[in-house]
């Protein structure tokens, strides 16, 4: 089994194999754990900043084991002006987390972050004005000079909105 | 007169052609004849992504040849002027003339072997009937066989042969750029005024262009290795230009609708400006890349992809 997890990860197997593997590891515990802890060897072989490792079971141990305070209501008032103050501040900062992990999951960040690392910029960026002249000279020989007339010459006088708003 | 009686005859072959649904290499050469040969003048609407302005466009053709003019009626004064050509853009508030290698002009522009390449690279389909501008349109669609290039979509005046709104789409049909006449006047109707103007009587360098004027075509060793299909060498020449200590190697490749350029330079000492990348302007895709002490920019109407594969296969086959 963990011999085929281990191929699996390696993208190894056929795609009927991976798919009938995958649905054993989800039913059986053992093989899951596996199939954690090999990622986990993964990831920290890749050395990357952040390490995935399930926190769930413990969280919840703590939890259970965490005692329930029963203590009586004296001074309520002022008691009750911090639990509101308290929670206002969990839920601003639950805001904040939501708005976090929106960012991380915003689709076009990963492509923008391939286009960095590779050196090149994202398509929508405009042609500078500094590049007229490389366009001029494409212009006179292009074939749509002969279809478009000197409405194809729109290309090098149209002005970026950057201009605009000088 | 001459000319007048040919572009009749081509016109018939025009609309002979959409009927029948015959070549459209005679077709197309009927369109770019009509470009040339006809009086208009007009406005039009440009748009790409959220970018819209309007211009007015103006084309005589008189014994002296075509007059044109190309001016931004929204936005900072923009302005072109071509005449036998030469031509002028306005440039910190005049009109400067800019380094132009055509010659005086070349007509039809469309060569044959353009025109043969287009139909193995594209399909071309008729779309039927439109109305632009108040005039009764042909629309034709050309589908291009990969997805190297941009599809196009034109309409065509029935009356006069001339392309009166036309639209780039990529392979999603979304639309890339198109512009489309809004107002437009034809024959003697058309706006002629500006032709005896102060402007265009102080143009520098007006008439002063000697036949020989034309770069000779070279041979400068660099190659791509990597052009999409049907794409065919035009033009290889070397040029000054504007704000360049040395001169410029250019080659011109096209299909039969678009064209890519390829220039080569040398690194200028001192050149700081490394915004190597990829940029856009409607239709037209830019990339440009430092490689062995060299500037290679490479401009067309073509997708992103295609520009950047034919940067990356760029190479110098001489000695």
């Amino acid at each position: 089994m963990k011999h085929e997890i281990s191929a699996l990860m390696d993208g190894e197997l056929f795609e009927d194999e991976a798919d009938s593997l995958l649905g054993q590891i989800r039913r059986t515990p053992d093989a899951y754990s596996d199939w954690a802890i090999y990622h986990l060897i993964g990831d920290v072989l890749r050395q990357p900043d952040s390490i995935h490792r399930d926190l769930t079971a413990r969280v919840s141990e703590c939890l259970r084991n965490e005692a329930t305070v029963l203590a009586p209501r004296s001074r309520a008032l002022k008691q009750r002006a911090r639990v509101f103050a308290l929670s206002a501040a969990a839920s601003l900062m639950g805001v904040g987390m939501v708005a976090w992990m929106t960012l991380q999951i915003n689709p076009e960040t990963s492509p923008q972050l391939a286009m960095q690392q590779s050196g090149m910029r994202p398509v929508n960026l405009q042609i500078q004005p500094a590049a007229n002249d490389y366009l001029m000279a494409h212009q006179e020989f292009s074939p749509s000079n002969d279809m478009n007339g000197g409405a194809s010459y729109i290309h090098t006088v149209t002005y970026s909105p950057e201009e605009k708003s000088q | 007169m001459k000319a007048w009686v040919g572009f009749c005859g081509l016109l018939l072959t025009f609309n002979v052609c959409a009927a029948g649904g015959q070549s459209t290499s005679d077709m197309l050469k009927a369109i770019a004849f009509a470009g040339h040969q006809t009086d208009y003048s007009g406005v039009f609407v440009y748009q790409y992504g959220n970018h819209v302005e309007t211009s007015r466009i103006s084309h005589i053709v008189d014994a002296n040849g075509e007059y044109e003019k190309l001016e931004g009626l929204d936005g900072p004064k923009r302005e072109i002027i071509r005449h036998h050509g030469q031509v002028w853009c306005y440039r910190q508030n005049q009109m400067v003339q800019v380094e132009s290698q055509q010659g005086k002009d070349k007509f039809p522009m469309l060569l044959p072997n353009q025109l043969s390449a287009l139909s193995e690279n594209y399909k071309v389909r008729e779309m039927g009937t439109d109305r632009v501008a108040g005039h009764e349109t042909r629309v034709l669609l050309f589908q291009p066989r990969d997805k190297l290039r941009y599809s196009r979509k034109i309409w065509v005046d029935k009356d006069t042969g001339l392309l009166l709104k036309s639209a780039v789409l990529n392979d999603k049909n979304q639309i890339v750029e198109q512009y489309a006449f809004t107002e437009l006047k034809v024959g003697k109707d058309a706006d002629r005024s500006w032709i005896a103007s102060d402007e265009v009587k102080n143009l520098p360098g007006l008439g002063q262009m000697s036949a020989d004027k034309a770069a000779p075509a070279v041979n400068s060793g660099w190659v791509v290795d990597e052009l999409p299909a049907g794409f065919k060498k035009t033009t290889e020449l070397i040029r000054p230009m504007h704000g360049n200590h040395a001169p410029v190697t250019q080659l011109v490749y096209s299909d039969g609708l678009s064209a890519i350029s390829v220039f080569v330079e040398p690194v200028n000492a001192g050149d700081e400006d490394e915004n190597e990348g990829l940029s856009s302007r409607g239709a037209l895709n830019f990339y440009h890349k430092v490689v062995d002490n060299h500037v290679y920019h490479v401009v067309g109407e073509v997708p992103p992809i295609t520009v950047i594969q034919v940067l990356n296969s760029i190479r110098y086959n001489g000695k």
